[in-house]
């Protein structure tokens, strides 16, 4: 659990102060990740008392299944430890993804409403996903994974520092 | 418009800046209006028609007829009765505030009220029914998230005219019974030129020749792929129709509230975009178009058709400020809706070599720039793009990697605008720069932001009210001079810029 060099600088220059989000979301990752195996489980189940299938077909289902499974598991604690985000002067950089990696630069001029959202799974974790809105539609701005004091008190800031500098469009 | 003359069919309506048709001063909708959208009916009232035959078992004759004739006419009465209880229900109105009110629905009722400030464009609209009823839709569009469009259906035109003038005099802030500006052709399409771009548009061009071809097949083994035909021909033709409507005898023209295009083969547009408005311009050069010198414009503008949630699938229409026109044509009206920007001689960083191991065609093509005021970015080898985003329009700023870019070091940069069709990405770039280039431009953006004026666009108009007339606005008019200069310039590689040669821009003055 030492991998500290979890992004690339390009994605998270070191000149920021990133904070991490909680572990708690790798629980969240894991609960969603075993309803999905679940799901493949249960089809490969259903194939198989189906009359008229091949054998093959559940069997290969179920291999799948694992093989995502396992691949996913893998990624969980590296995919939670990629989320970050930085408060800087003028703007906010969030960062997350190992597959698909990117850095998200959201002026706070430019942020129009500031959202919290929980799933069930997530508000029984305790944990909340802080959402930016900006005039585009492709900016994408959304921290998981933070307790809801944090969470709240983030909003609260961006919200503070948005009105400041609001810029219109 | 010319005074108070009583429309024959407007017992209710009266003309906007004259007095108020009820003790609220609010006014309604033309009377015509439930007619006209009880046609919108008809598919399904056709569709039930025929259906209604099939149940009553009715197939041969004049019953038949005569059940699907019965059944069409009450869908249309209903219809016509639902939009008749609208119609009573939508009036509008300006508040105290200087703001536009729209108050509507039949079950569910509905208060809108639209900030002028934040205006982001007015069209008027005379789809084919009107347009014969003499009659036009309203369309008036403010910056906000979800659904900040309202249409007024339906006006008389005169009417409809003058209370878009009436909005855009409004939301500038000047006197609203202000005449309407006067204005200044700037451009227009030839439907020849129209047509003919059309028709090569890469993907039509390529349709259609494999139309052409599986026609020859057939003729040859007669045998029947008639519907692949239909898909093969039928959808280019039907694109090239829907566009060839659409743009048909387009023009651009300038006025001190913005520029104002207008459009239409069948149903009629007129938009109105003011100033500072435009969020992004993008140049979309299809392959066949090059050795034309033809190229599109398109705009974002904010708050233009998109969706409520504004999620990962957004739906938006596509904004065209000029649907074919050579560069400098383009160039000098771009010119007009950004100001001081010369896109010509921005410098450009190309991508690195090794991007050609992810991008096989189109690798040479992909470049960024920027200067003072805007960035730009270049993509794409068959259907070249160039995207430009003023730095005080810049949203956001993104950097993203795939797997594969990851492997050879690359990373792709993007600058968010509002939605729309024009999306300004620099496609992989060495991943460190990447991150560079948006770090500066989320700095530049800042910047541009502390110092934008442009929303305050009637303090500021520089539009020169001197600017050359066009005499001739059956055809593309001559670009002022100082625009045509730069058209050499890095953006346009030697070989597409032959049909701009300096020497033949010289001699179009």
């Amino acid at each position: 659990m030492d991998d500290t060099r979890t992004v690339d600088d390009a994605f998270a220059p070191a000149d920021a102060a990133w904070t991490r989000v909680s572990p708690l979301l790798a629980r969240a990752y894991r609960i969603s990740l075993a309803v999905g195996t679940l799901i493949g489980v249960l089809v490969a189940l259903g194939l198989a008392l189906l009359p008229d299938v091949p054998l093959w077909l559940p069997v290969s289902v179920l291999a799948v299944d694992a093989v995502v499974t396992a691949w996913a598991s893998w990624l969980i604690g590296r995919r939670v430890r990629s989320w970050g985000y930085a408060e800087r002067a003028d703007d906010l950089l969030v960062t997350s993804g190992i597959i698909m990696r990117r850095l998200v630069i959201v002026p706070y001029g430019r942020m129009q409403l500031v959202d919290l959202v929980a799933g069930p799974v997530h508000r029984w974790l305790g944990i909340t996903t802080v959402q930016l809105h900006t005039a585009a539609a492709t900016t994408d701005a959304r921290i998981p994974g933070l307790t809801p004091a944090i969470a709240a008190d983030l909003r609260d800031r961006l919200a503070r520092r948005g009105e400041q500098r609001s810029a219109g469009l | 418009m010319s005074g108070q003359q009583q429309d024959p069919l407007s017992f209710e309506v009266v003309r906007p800046g004259a007095s108020a048709p009820d003790e609220h001063g609010r006014r309604r909708v033309h009377p015509l209006t439930p007619f006209i959208q009880g046609v919108r009916w008809w598919p399904a009232g056709i569709a039930l028609a025929l259906t209604s035959t099939v149940q009553f078992k009715v197939t041969v004759g004049a019953g038949a007829l005569l059940v699907a004739l019965a059944v069409l006419l009450a869908i249309t009465l209903m219809g016509t009765g639902w939009n008749y209880l609208a119609w009573q229900r939508l009036t509008f109105w300006f508040d105290a505030d200087g703001d536009l009110r729209v108050d509507s629905g039949v079950l569910s009722r509905q208060e809108r009220r639209l900030q002028l400030s934040r205006l982001q464009s007015v069209d008027v609209l005379q789809p084919l029914l009107a347009r014969v009823a003499g009659l036009a839709e309203l369309r008036v569009e403010v910056a906000g998230a979800g659904d900040s469009k309202v249409a007024l259906q339906f006006l008389t035109l005169a009417e409809a005219n003058s209370l878009r003038n009436e909005i855009v005099a409004r939301s500038a802030g000047v006197r609203h019974d202000a005449e309407e500006a006067p204005e200044n052709l700037l451009a227009a399409v030839p439907a020849g030129d129209l047509f003919l771009s059309l028709l090569m548009h890469a993907e039509t061009f390529v349709l259609l020749l494999v139309t052409g071809l599986l026609i020859f097949v057939t003729l040859v083994t007669e045998g029947t792929i008639g519907l692949l035909l239909l898909a093969t021909g039928g959808v280019p033709l039907f694109s090239i129709f829907t566009q060839f409507s659409r743009y048909y005898e387009f023009t651009v023209a300038e006025s001190p509230d913005g520029l104002r295009l207008r459009h239409g083969l069948l149903q009629k547009t007129r938009q109105t975009v003011p100033p500072g408005r435009v969020q992004a311009v993008g140049f979309v050069q299809p392959f066949l178009w090059r050795r034309k010198g033809w190229v599109r414009v398109r705009l974002n503008v904010a708050g233009a058709s998109t969706s409520a949630q504004g999620s990962g699938d957004q739906s938006y229409t596509e904004n065209v400020l000029l649907p074919v026109a050579p560069w400098p044509v383009a160039l000098a009206i771009v010119s007009r809706v950004l100001p001081g920007v010369d896109i010509m001689s921005i410098p450009l960083v190309p991508a690195p070599e090794r991007s050609r191991r992810r991008a096989w065609i189109q690798w040479r093509q992909l470049a960024v720039g920027w200067d003072d005021q805007v960035f730009i970015t270049r993509c794409g080898r068959i259907t070249e793009r160039w995207d430009v985003v003023p730095h005080a329009r810049t949203q956001s700023v993104r950097v993203t990697q795939g797997p594969w870019q990851r492997s050879l070091g690359l990373a792709s940069m993007h600058v968010d605008s509002t939605p729309g069709a024009v999306r300004i990405s620099g496609h992989h770039r060495d991943a460190d720069e990447a991150r560079r280039f948006s770090q500066e431009q989320a700095d530049r953006a800042a910047r541009a932001r502390a110092t934008d004026r442009s929303l305050r666009w009637v303090a500021q108009q520089q539009l020169s009210a001197a600017a050359s007339a066009v005499s001739d606005p059956a055809n593309y008019p001559p670009p002022p001079m100082p625009v045509i200069a730069p058209v050499l310039g890095p953006l346009v590689s030697p070989v597409e810029a032959d049909p701009v040669e300096p020497a033949e821009a010289g001699e179009r003055d």
